[in-house]
């Protein structure tokens, strides 16, 4: 059933506010087949409007703007090159496995034969589903859904292509594996779908990048995520979402889940620079004894970018770990929404967990939310939570002044220094750079309005 | 031509008038000692040399070599040779002492320095204030305790090497230890490189490590005695009450 009837804060209004909650709602696991799930999930496309989120009178995230009858899937041929928009966000560092779907085609989809020796599996989903039916409908939508509103259905129903990695147990990988959704024009809609899966004590890293090359107009990306980590498995999983700046209209509504496995490890950084309106539900699982995982998030909005994003730490049993942290900032009159839920289940006794989040406001236009909520259904655990809403410290700009800097690059280093923390815990230099240069340019670009608002106050 | 040269400052924040008309000259080589009471407007004077913005000056100048600065944007006085080592320095998360000091340093020369002279400049300034060379991997200020901050304020300046440093309240908070530390630091600047200063405090621990040849005593905003380090003893022997009570009976 749609989020929107079944989930009213005020029964019976017509447009209620929605209450966020972990994902619940139709998907695999009852026995049916990938084919059934999909047709099942055409239905209810076809069937639902286009969804609305409405948390209060002050945060809505609707999609009228968007016309979904204008928007076509954007087929390529694989084998040519690769756009430069792609090669210089990956750069060329060894990597694992690179697999690249350029609007509604996987292009690109290449391994180390080393690692396809040792049984490791990374391809495009469709032909997983092909050459491997058994391991894809083990997995496939276990813990997505595809009926909370209509461009979930769309992803689960509409999807092409898509990434599926699979990394057998006990396989150690240090390079990553890379994958890259690419938008290039207007007019165009991506469905997409990654499905990752880490056997018992595999050991990897997996980067999703979200990437557009320049164009003016509206686009739609709906996409589902899906990763399962066996146990004492360990990933660190990186999105880095730039779906390009002013003008470029990209639409992005999905849902990502992860779930770790007994005695497993995951750190997930989702990273947003980019996006004109985002609506994603992110959520990790810690769904076995021991269990860990790391949330490091980091978003950056400016001009009338719309980003929403709500996060679910959900652990499904006792004696799991949970560490969220959100750092985020917003320039321009760009809007953006941190709602973070820890949730722990009836029965989940001693599972400790904490999150916190931070947002700068860099322009008076700017509206920036932090709302940090708990769920805990049982005792003996440990779950905290705190949030800050603040402005940038005119304390420390004028310290770095004192010592010479120029206001600029004050700013700069202050700004860059409040994601450097979290940046750098990925372990990841290539991705550090590249999330260090889009900052740097963001506050270029912004750098008359943060002056003009620090005058103002 | 004086170095640092304030005249007849008037500054007010808000809504509260501060200094009334301050004198003082500081010229290079030379150290300094303003001490007062709480409250006597010593802090603000230190703000105000360096530009902060929550200062407004109503009446009067202060000029640096000739230079009038009273409008100029902070990173222009640090520019021109000035330095404050600040009361309760701020923490700056995710940048280290060596990338902000680095950075500092480029803002105030033509030439980025070398990695090979920044090493050799850290080494000797973290020698001279007796941290590990670990420290300046640390965020800056993050996490440090009161003496680590003072610590790193000094060796801030040692690297950059200003003409005149300010140095707002700098033995407040600091073990005897410490304390000797960074008076030894200001006394090598001094002998170094002829760096002037100009110690505020509100104690007269520092006095008791680093000589001044001159001394000015701040109450209610206004230079009230003047003298050389023999007025150190007296207000220590004394307290600030005598000078009180002769500016009561002036007015």
């Amino acid at each position: 059933m749609p989020e929107a009837t079944t989930r009213s804060a005020k029964p019976g209004a017509a447009k209620a506010a929605v209450l966020n909650s972990a994902l619940d709602g139709e998907g695999a696991g009852d026995g049916r087949s990938v084919e059934e799930i999909r047709a099942a999930a055409l239905a209810v496309y076809e069937s639902l409007p286009l969804p609305t989120w409405r948390r209060s009178g002050f945060w809505t995230t609707s999609l009228r703007d968007l016309d979904l009858d204008t928007l076509e899937p954007d087929h390529h041929e694989g084998g040519s090159e690769l756009p430069a928009v792609v090669t210089d966000a990956i750069g060329d560092e060894p990597l694992a496995g690179l697999l690249v779907q350029r609007g509604a085609s996987v292009v690109h989809a290449q391994l180390d034969p080393e690692l396809a020796e040792r049984g490791v599996i990374f391809t495009a989903l469709e032909d997983a589903l092909r050459d491997h039916p058994e391991l894809v409908a083990e997995h496939f939508m276990k813990r997505l859904t595809y009926d909370r509103h209509k461009l979930d259905a769309a992803a689960t129903a509409l999807w092409s292509g898509g990434a599926f990695l699979h990394v057998p147990d006990g396989v150690v990988v240090e390079a990553p594996f890379q994958v890259v959704y690419l938008i290039e024009g207007p007019g165009t809609v991506q469905y997409a779908h990654t499905l990752a899966v880490g056997g018992a004590n595999s050991d990897f890293r997996l980067r999703e990048y979200d990437l557009a090359a320049p164009f003016e107009g509206p686009a739609l990306h709906a996409g589902h995520f899906e990763l399962y980590l066996g146990d004492g498995a360990r990933c660190r999983l990186a999105h880095f979402q730039d779906w390009g700046g002013a003008g470029q209209e990209v639409h992005d509504v999905s849902t990502h889940v992860a779930e770790v496995g007994r005695d497993g490890h995951c750190l997930w950084m989702p990273i947003h620079l980019g996006g004109h309106l985002t609506r994603q539900h992110i959520e990790l699982v810690t769904a076995a004894q021991g269990s860990d995982m790391r949330h490091r998030g980091i978003y950056f909005t400016e001009g009338d970018e719309h980003l929403d994003l709500f996060t679910v730490d959900l652990h499904e049993v006792g004696h799991t770990t949970g560490d969220t942290v959100w750092h985020g900032a917003a320039t321009g009159a760009s809007r953006a929404s941190y709602e973070g839920l820890i949730k722990i289940v009836k029965d989940a006794q001693e599972s400790h967990t904490y999150l916190q989040t931070h947002s700068m406001m860099l322009s008076p236009k700017a509206k920036v939310d932090a709302i940090p909520s708990l769920i805990v259904e049982t005792d003996s655990v440990s779950a905290s939570h705190g949030g800050t809403v603040g402005e940038l410290d005119e304390a420390l700009v004028f310290y770095m002044q004192a010592r010479g800097l120029p206001r600029a690059d004050a700013v700069r280093m202050i700004v860059e220094g409040y994601f450097e923390p979290i940046v750098t815990q990925l372990e990841d230099e290539r991705l550090e750079g590249l999330v260090r240069e889009r900052i740097a340019a963001k506050l270029a670009a912004a750098a008359e309005d943060i002056s003009a608002y620090a005058a103002a106050r | 031509m004086p170095d640092l040269e304030i005249k007849n400052l008037h500054v007010r924040t808000e809504d509260r008038e501060i200094l009334r008309g301050v004198d003082l000259t500081v010229d290079k080589g030379e150290i300094h000692a303003l001490m007062g009471p709480n409250g006597s407007g010593k802090s603000t004077l230190a703000n105000t040399i360096l530009g902060h913005p929550a200062y407004e000056v109503t009446e009067g100048h202060i000029r640096f070599r000739g230079e009038d600065l009273t409008e100029a944007d902070p990173e222009d006085r640090a520019q021109a040779g000035l330095f404050l080592a600040f009361q309760y320095p701020v923490a700056i998360p995710g940048v280290s002492v060596a990338n902000f000091l680095r950075m500092a340093m480029n803002a105030n020369r033509e030439e980025d320095i070398t990695v090979k002279e920044f090493g050799k400049d850290l080494k000797h300034a973290a020698e001279l204030l007796h941290v590990d060379r670990s420290f300046t991997s640390r965020h800056l200020n993050d996490g440090f305790s009161g003496g680590e901050k003072k610590r790193c304020e000094i060796l801030q300046m040692a690297m950059l090497k200003p003409e005149i440093a300010v140095m707002d309240e700098t033995d407040s908070g600091l073990d005897i230890d410490a304390l000797r530390t960074v008076a030894e630091g200001v006394n090598a600047l001094h002998r170094e490189t002829g760096m002037g200063a100009l110690i505020i405090t509100h104690y007269q621990r520092l006095l008791h490590y680093i000589t001044p040849q001159f001394v000015h005593v701040l109450l209610d905003g206004r230079i009230v005695r003047e003298g050389g380090p023999e007025l150190v003893h007296q207000l220590e022997s004394e307290g600030y009450d005598f000078l009180r009570n002769e500016a009561a009976v002036d007015a």
